[in-house]
């Protein structure tokens, strides 16, 4: 169930930063030397591959499906799900810090969320391999 | 004689100890930390130190170096490794405040390919007029390519007979407001920088770019006295991206000028970068 939760909270950040992008709604961040959404979205790591589409589609797809595997109790698969999850939100947080110099908030939440539902599934597996 | 039933004895079982449920999460979260942690080992590590600003008279060193290189130099590098960004656009001439040609200009301090650029930029337009007024300043510690050492047209001056040249730069390097461009240079780049990127250059509605036409890698740690001595090197990285950069630039204006003056827009490669400009 908290993994559920946690999909739905990041479903909602990546729409509301994809919904930003397509949008004139200005953008809820605060901007100083550390944090900078606008920084962040505007540079070139916030769209897919040089197209047009923004980075949150992928948080969009991504969280949906993790929704689905927590609700279907796919636990090996949520597993793998995440990890694959957390090794892209890794990277995002290396470029956040290395490349841009810069952190956006609601990018780091949606991290959270991927960080959170990728224990949560740690924690059910190793569940099943200890057994009863 | 009954006999009672054998009492089933259960078989002693030595207890196992078991991971606490919380270590393996906990040693995820503590190695996220570490890796967090060496991220911002590697962005302190690989971030320049800003150089110190220059006083008004080493600035004015500076600035006499880079505008003074011999047309000979700049001939040899020609294009350099400059990329071609400047592309041909429609519209009706743009003229200035003293009716000439206008070549306008919208970037930011903050902006690393905006420092990048004002380099060319300043050498280029020096072959038609004179700057006054320059500063020097580096672009954002936090951005890509971070302390860019550069120039900032905010409170410079440009005068020429050729052309006309209007500059706004929207933000400090802090990102704090400093000038905003004018509902028609807005228009203006609406119409032409559908990218919406800076540093975006029109030359008289004939020709614009945006973007900068190197990589502001090369003057990474940089201080602007280092960078203007390399570019007396024709064969140094930078000369080759600035100087290149500014060649591209000049042939544009001469484009605006009719080929004046003749002392620039005659020479074979400043001829042969207008031809490719289309």
């Amino acid at each position: 169930m908290l993994a559920v939760l946690a999909s739905v909270a990041g479903l909602a950040i990546s729409v509301y930063l994809t919904v930003v992008h397509f949008s004139t709604i200005p953008l809820a961040c605060p901007a100083n030397a550390v944090v900078n959404c606008e920084q962040v979205l505007s540079s070139r790591y916030a769209v897919i591959g040089g197209s047009a589409l923004p980075t949150s589609v992928a948080g969009i797809v991504w969280f949906a499906i993790s929704a689905g595997l927590a609700l279907l109790r796919r636990r090996h698969a949520l597993l793998a799900w995440a990890s694959i999850g957390l090794v892209t939100a890794l990277f995002l947080v290396y470029v956040e810090i290395v490349q841009l110099g810069a952190v956006c908030i609601w990018c780091t939440a949606a991290h959270a969320m991927v960080l959170l539902i990728f224990l949560i599934a740690l924690m059910r597996s190793d569940g099943d391999r200890v057994g009863t | 004689m009954s006999r009672q039933p054998a009492k089933h004895v259960r078989p002693m079982r030595k207890p196992v100890s078991r991971t606490p449920v919380w270590v393996t999460p906990l040693a995820v979260v503590a190695g996220i930390a570490l890796l967090v942690g060496a991220f911002l080992l590697i962005r302190w590590y690989t971030t320049p130190v800003p150089p110190p600003p220059l006083n008004v008279d080493a600035t004015q060193k500076v600035v006499t170096q880079i505008t003074s290189i011999p047309a000979s130099e700049l001939d040899a590098v020609g294009k350099g490794s400059a990329n071609q960004l400047i592309k041909p656009v429609s519209g009706t001439l743009l003229t200035g405040p003293k009716a000439l040609p206008e070549v306008f200009y919208l970037g930011a301090e903050y902006c690393p390919y905006c420092a990048a650029e004002r380099w060319p930029m300043i050498i280029a337009l020096s072959r038609f007029g004179t700057f006054s007024g320059l500063k020097t300043t580096t672009s954002s510690s936090s951005d890509v390519y971070p302390n860019t050492p550069t120039f900032t047209f905010h409170g410079a001056t440009y005068t020429s007979q050729y052309i006309d040249f209007v500059s706004v730069e929207t933000t400090d390097r802090d990102r704090n407001p400093l000038e905003s461009p004018t509902a028609a240079q807005q228009a203006l780049v609406n119409q032409y920088d559908t990218s919406g990127s800076i540093p975006f250059v029109d030359f008289a509605n004939r020709y614009a770019f945006s973007g900068a036409m190197y990589l502001p890698d090369v003057l990474s740690g940089m201080s602007w006295q280092a960078v203007a001595d390399t570019l007396l090197q024709p064969d140094s990285n930078q000369a080759k991206a600035i100087l290149g950069s500014a060649n591209l630039i000049t042939a544009a204006v001469c484009r605006l000028t009719s080929d004046q003056p003749a002392s620039v827009c005659s020479s074979a490669t400043i001829q042969a970068l207008e031809k490719s400009l289309g």
